[in-house]
């Protein structure tokens, strides 16, 4: 497996710089008991974690490789496939919409604008947060626009 | 990991609750012998081959392993190398998350020394 999947990682985002308990990751990263304990001992095997003192803190010295593993754009894509199907396949107040829209030249660059603001207001959003916000409790947004004969060609391509 | 584990640890995912009567009913082979399988004993071959025979029953019975089966081979034909790459990574990082969530029970002694 490339990288790190989405568990591997949120449990990672959530000890960051940090030292925490296994308690706090529980409760940071909100996933069942088994699947945390098991995770972690995952983490711990392939050099990402270490255990002191009860605490679970980061590698001091993880390799450039095992880095440019867990940070390459293939890594992140195989990521972004696994939240985007568990938000498709989401049971409880979700939210997806998926439309294929004509827009003219002029209303494309409006469109683009409020993205650019969207994007805006969720960096700031987030920073105002991110200190008081528990990882379980983070929305996971997607946005991406393409256009209809691009993407089927580069689906037939493969 | 040897044949006989991995047979045995195949059959338990199909037959995770099964008892040893039940194993040893279904199989054909002595209770005592059933239980000394599945605690590191050496199989025969005619005992690998029980085991073997059951699974393979089990499997033919869910239509999407065999559905599955045959678009892997169909894929494996008509996919470029990286389409390939893709669905390898895909599968391999579902069965990651599956074995994340399976459930090694621990005291909590234990429990308290891996936190």
């Amino acid at each position: 497996m490339k990288g790190l999947s989405s568990i591997e990682r949120i449990i990672l985002e959530s000890i960051g710089t940090k030292s925490l308990t296994y308690k706090e990751v529980l409760n940071q990263t909100g996933l069942q008991e088994n699947v945390c304990f098991n995770v972690l001992q995952a983490l711990i095997i392939r050099g990402l974690l270490k255990s002191e003192g009860g605490h679970f803190k980061l590698t001091d010295s993880i390799s450039p490789l095992m880095l440019e593993e867990i940070n390459s754009s293939d890594a992140k894509k195989f990521e972004c496939f696994e939240l985007l199907e568990a938000l498709i396949e989401q049971k409880i107040n979700k939210v997806f919409r998926f439309q294929k829209i004509a827009m003219d030249s002029k209303d494309e660059k409006i469109f683009l604008a409020m993205l650019s603001n969207l994007e805006t207001f969720l960096i700031d959003a987030h920073r105002k947060a991110e200190k008081v916000t528990p990882m379980k409790e983070r929305k996971v947004i997607f946005w991406g626009v393409g256009e209809m004969q691009i993407l089927l060609n580069q689906l037939i391509r493969g | 990991m040897t044949l006989q584990k991995r047979t045995l640890q195949r059959y338990r995912q199909l037959f995770p609750n099964e008892t040893l009567r039940e194993t040893s009913a279904r199989t054909s082979i002595q209770i005592t012998r059933v239980f000394r399988l599945f605690n590191g004993k050496t199989m025969k071959v005619v005992e690998l081959e029980a085991f073997e025979r059951i699974i393979n029953k089990k499997i033919g019975e869910n239509p999407c392993y065999g559905n599955f089966c045959k678009i892997i081979d169909e894929a494996s034909v008509v996919l470029t190398n990286k389409e390939l790459t893709n669905l390898t990574e895909t599968i391999s990082r579902k069965i990651s998350l599956k074995n994340y969530s399976k459930f090694y029970q621990f005291t909590e002694e234990q429990n308290i020394s891996i936190a």
